[in-house]
């Protein structure tokens, strides 16, 4: 019973970490680390699903992503061709056309469209604080009407990453880009610690900016 | 009016038989004989994927491994790295992680392990055989076998698969896997040998 009454505010505790400090400074200003794509394009990925490290699918997903009006397209198909699950996200409507299992349910779709936000398009709510880590970093936080904090960061060595806490401080979401200085999108890790940890590995196959005019044709 | 009718069951008669679309059994018979003297078979293949969301087809490229009665592998090499074997009744699939195949933890992706164990079939002349599809066959040309799903478990997994066979041997040329509007796979197979010999290992070893 001691045991139980201890763990209690132990886990409470635990849940409500505090967010890393911004130093804010004025010495050496900066412009916000932005990984977020600035024109709609095509992006095809290999993707390897793994969750607590073991691997469970590798698929090929696919999203056309307009920053401007921030909606999306997405799909995961197999290696085999067959289509998992197509998908339309806007600000104003979820689509789902296709979704087989393992993609059937809705906390998965909510998930994607999260993981798909998170990665591709700039943070919604408004810049919070700006200035240094601890490590040295860049940093930029944003405030989400939901209460969560996504930060921005950069480091020299590190490179870009994106990480996404919960009002109460818990690291939910962990994004990291490619630091080869190619595509950014070249390989993406993002890292989940929801309910179950899950991770995806992105390595990118093909990347495609959709111009005005070819939008237009169509 | 009686002789009217005669003729019309006439000409549906002669049409019947001029139609290069019917699902007779003994077409489907003729093409069993011929497959059944295939053994083994082995073939690259490339794969198109077509998406309304893609500006141009996926295409991945593979090796296709048979051997009668049913032991079947699957591999593809790029763009992404995986492999289905199915060997005595089992099928596993296998992706690449780290440098090594790891078995696919999922089970899902049901639907695309049932044709790809079709194609197997198919391979053996088997089209007619499964209840959950109602063939029928067209000769005008090359022979295309079409395939429609019967049981409600496919229903919007797949709506039509078509099967081309090659002019000269019996065997599929390629198959086209009809999963919605402007959402289709084409496998087209090329380099094909039948009754080469073959390692029985394909078959169990995924390295």
């Amino acid at each position: 019973m001691t045991r139980v009454i201890l763990l209690i505010p132990i886990l409470f505790l635990l849940s409500c970490q505090t967010l890393p400090v911004i130093r804010l400074t004025e010495e050496k200003p900066f412009v916000c680390p932005s990984p977020f794509l600035k024109e709609k394009s095509r992006l095809v990925h290999a993707i390897e699903n793994r969750v607590r490290g073991n691997v469970q699918s590798s698929v090929l997903g696919i999203t056309v992503a307009d920053p401007a009006t921030r909606s999306f397209s997405c799909a995961i198909v197999t290696a085999e061709g067959m289509s998992l699950f197509e998908a339309d996200f806007s600000p104003a409507a979820v689509k789902i056309h296709r979704a087989l299992p393992p993609f059937e349910s809705e906390d998965f779709a909510k998930n994607m469209m999260e993981d798909i936000k998170l990665i591709f398009l700039a943070p919604e709510g408004s810049l919070q604080s700006k200035g240094y880590l601890s490590d040295g970093s860049q940093a930029c936080r944003y405030l989400q009407t939901s209460g969560d904090v996504i930060d921005v960061t950069e480091h020299p060595s590190d490179g870009i990453q994106i990480k996404r806490y919960s009002s109460t401080g818990v690291l939910k979401k962990h994004v990291t880009f490619d630091k080869s200085g190619k595509n950014i999108y070249q390989h993406i890790e993002l890292q989940a610690y929801e309910f179950f940890d899950y991770s995806l590995l992105m390595n990118l196959i093909e990347a495609q900016p959709i111009k005005k005019q070819a939008q237009k044709k169509k | 009016m009686k002789r009217h009718r005669v003729s019309l069951i006439f000409v549906c008669v002669l049409l019947f038989f001029s139609s290069p679309v019917y699902s007779r059994a003994n077409d489907f018979e003729k093409i069993r004989q011929e497959s059944a003297k295939i053994k083994t078979l082995q073939a690259d293949f490339v794969q198109k994927k077509f998406m309304k969301i893609l500006s141009r087809p996926l295409v991945s490229e593979g090796r296709f491994y048979f051997s009668a009665p049913d032991a079947f592998r699957w591999e593809y090499f790029n763009p992404l790295k995986s492999i289905v074997i199915n060997f005595q009744g089992k099928t596993r699939r296998y992706v690449y992680s780290d440098g090594k195949m790891e078995e696919d933890q999922t089970g899902g992706a049901q639907a695309m392990k049932i044709v790809l164990g079709e194609v197997a079939g198919w391979m053996h002349g088997r089209f007619d055989q499964n209840p959950s599809f109602k063939a029928t066959i067209n000769k005008k040309g090359k022979t295309r076998i079409t395939l429609t799903p019967v049981e409600k478990k496919m229903n919007g997994m797949i709506e039509k698969i078509e099967i081309t066979l090659s002019p000269k041997g019996q065997t599929v040329q390629s198959v086209k896997i009809l999963e919605g509007t402007d959402n289709y796979t084409l496998i087209t197979f090329n380099n094909v040998k039948i009754n080469a010999v073959m390692d029985p290992s394909v078959f169990q070893d995924v390295r």
